[in-house]
């Protein structure tokens, strides 16, 4: 495609609103794929996804084709899936388990560690022909941490650990200690669901925190008729819940001064059967302080930039196909080493609301359509995300906080895109920059 | 408790009930236990171990019509226009005179805001006598597209 003129990315993102252009230009989201996405970290899978030697899902990195997989040594790599003879995809699934990939053209085989193992009629190659050379190219950044899987096309990146902070790394401790072992399976299947928008309106979305009251009351009025309890109490404009900006684009919600977790360790104690079972195993497991740490950080939801969102029982995967359509895939998570019953209550509240047929995500993505339909109208071609703007509270630790129904999500997700679109964010900077450059 | 034509007759007019969103009246349909789903990313999933597309008891179908005549239920604010076919209806041999197994299949066009989705599969409702009324005890429905990305399944299948 031919460029039009440079994009000057620090006139769309100011600090109290947002051009809508950064949701509709098809230039810009071209500038996306090979800036984010072709050149950052970004969120492959979960390691509980491949527990098996011989587990693979297919995967896309932007729009590049990878193969996640846990080879025959137990490793867990991310391949290009590419043949290296004439490029034609060796894993044409979705999902499975193998020992090799063979390329359905000319039979190159491969293990599942990527080495290549067997070329047919070799003979015709000479004395320099290296097998061991040519196996499936492996990408060229790969770490995880607890279990999550990123990647790089780039080797110009920042290490992962990096990347994410402390205060996101804390999160997927968090995630991980709700199992007595620290172990999440993601063996649950997935929620495969999509919209005709942009992929940055579900980031976003997933740490909106204004949105709860009233986009989904169909659903919270009847969870409450249901138990008697204020479900979106914690989504008011008179809520203690919070909002943190943890650097780098990473936005997490606590709950926690909302009370959230402390009713639930209560409910938990005083449950017989598998709460109270669960509640036991967890403190013998962790020690009560950290049980306690764990259970009260509530209903996390934490926006991990640019594709992961990580929500109390599920795992986000935002997937860009065009600058005006986006696959959503939602993977519930299961707690190991928990009694069986609590991982099918976490089973059937999650359908509830999630997936194309639940009762609350479903209105997310309507909305996420009516966003696009109103971009359309271009007298006035801002988006406004100064909620609370002015009122955020900065710790020691750089992390900024504001009242759960702020737009400090939105602020610090496109000051950090911001920053990546224009080239400066190569290197951490601290979270204050991402709100009040 | 039905002939086949009864049978037919019944899966019809469910058909009916949900293509013009009749929701309490389709409602009425069910038994009072019931268990209404659709598996999702196969046919004949671990529902203990595996996600669903929709896995409901009598008082999850209750809140899914209660969304669904809230007003607030945005994604189906307009509602799909549907219109559907029912057919292959079958009597499974393992019936017996209490309970009824049936197969179908059906074809469902959906639109909606310019868009119109084609949804088809395969049905399997069991069906029971309450009160001397025709219930439906359980219904699975097989999607064919259950493994792929689904825009929107908020209207009833």
């Amino acid at each position: 495609m031919t460029a039009g003129a440079p994009i000057r990315y620090a006139d769309l993102v100011l600090d109290d609103r947002v051009h809508d252009s950064v949701y509709t230009d098809p230039q810009i989201f071209e500038e996306e794929i090979d800036r984010i996405f072709h050149h950052g970290w970004v969120f492959v899978g979960h390691e509980g996804e491949v527990p098996e030697p011989g587990d693979y899902r297919s995967r896309e990195l932007g729009r590049q084709p990878v193969i996640f997989a846990r080879g025959d040594d137990g490793v867990v790599r991310v391949l290009m899936n590419r043949c290296t003879h004439r490029g034609a995809m060796v894993c044409p699934y979705e999902r499975g388990n193998s020992r090799f990939f063979t390329c359905a053209y000319h039979g190159w085989t491969f293990r599942n560690s990527g080495g290549l193992v067997g070329v047919p009629h070799p003979e015709q190659y000479g004395d320099s022909f290296d097998r061991d050379a040519l196996g499936l190219r492996p990408v060229p950044r790969c770490d995880s941490y607890r279990g999550f899987v990123f990647a790089s096309l780039s080797v110009d990146v920042v290490p992962l650990v990096e990347h994410l902070g402390p205060r996101v790394l804390a999160e997927m401790d968090i995630a991980g200690d709700l199992s007595p072992s620290g172990r999440l399976e993601v063996t649950a299947g997935v929620h495969k669901f999509g919209y005709g928008g942009n992929w940055k309106l579900q980031l976003e979305n997933s740490v909106d925190g204004y949105h709860i009251t009233h986009l989904h009351r169909s659903y919270f009025r009847i969870q409450e008729e249901r138990s008697g309890r204020d479900a979106m109490r914690f989504a008011t404009a008179a809520s203690p819940a919070l909002v943190h900006s943890l650097g780098n684009g990473h936005v997490a919600w606590d709950l926690s001064p909302a009370g959230f977790g402390g009713a639930a360790i209560e409910r938990l104690r005083n449950t017989p059967g598998w709460p109270r079972d669960y509640y036991d195993l967890l403190v013998s497991a962790h020690g009560q302080a950290r049980a306690h740490e764990v259970l009260s950080h509530g209903a996390g939801h934490v926006a991990i930039f640019p594709n992961l969102v990580i929500i109390a029982s599920q795992l986000r995967m935002i997937r860009p196909v065009a600058v005006d359509r986006t696959e959503v895939f939602i993977y519930p998570t299961l707690l190991s080493d928990v009694p069986p019953e609590m991982n099918e209550e976490r089973l059937r509240r999650h359908e509830s609301f999630y997936g194309p047929a639940g009762g609350g995500a479903t209105d997310d993505l309507e909305v996420f359509e009516r966003v696009t339909a109103g971009l359309r109208a271009k007298v006035d071609p801002w988006i406004r995300i100064d909620r609370g703007l002015g009122r955020e509270v900065e710790a020691d630790d750089g992390t900024v906080s504001a009242q759960i129904t702020s737009e400090l999500s939105n602020r610090a997700i496109l000051g950090h895109w911001r920053r990546v679109m224009s080239g400066e964010a190569s290197v951490r900077l601290s979270p204050r920059r991402s709100t009040e450059e | 408790m039905l002939d086949h034509h009864g049978v037919e007759q019944f899966l019809y007019r469910e058909a009916r009930l949900m293509d013009t969103h009749a929701y309490d009246t389709w409602l009425e349909l069910w038994a009072r236990t019931a268990h209404y789903w659709i598996p999702c990313n196969g046919d004949d999933i671990d529902v203990t171990r595996h996600v669903s597309l929709v896995n409901e008891d009598r008082p999850g179908l209750e809140d899914r019509v209660q969304r669904l005549k809230s007003g607030a239920h945005y994604a189906q604010d307009p509602p799909s226009r549907l219109s559907r076919v029912v057919s292959n209806v079958e009597l499974d041999q393992h019936s017996s005179p209490d309970a009824l197994v049936v197969h179908s299949t059906f074809n469902l066009s959906a639109h909606r805001r310019r868009r119109l989705d084609v949804v088809a599969g395969r049905v399997t409702h069991r069906l029971v006598l309450e009160d001397g009324q025709v219930r439906i005890a359980t219904k699975k429905v097989v999607l064919v597209d259950n493994d792929d990305t689904i825009m929107n399944l908020t209207y009833l299948v």
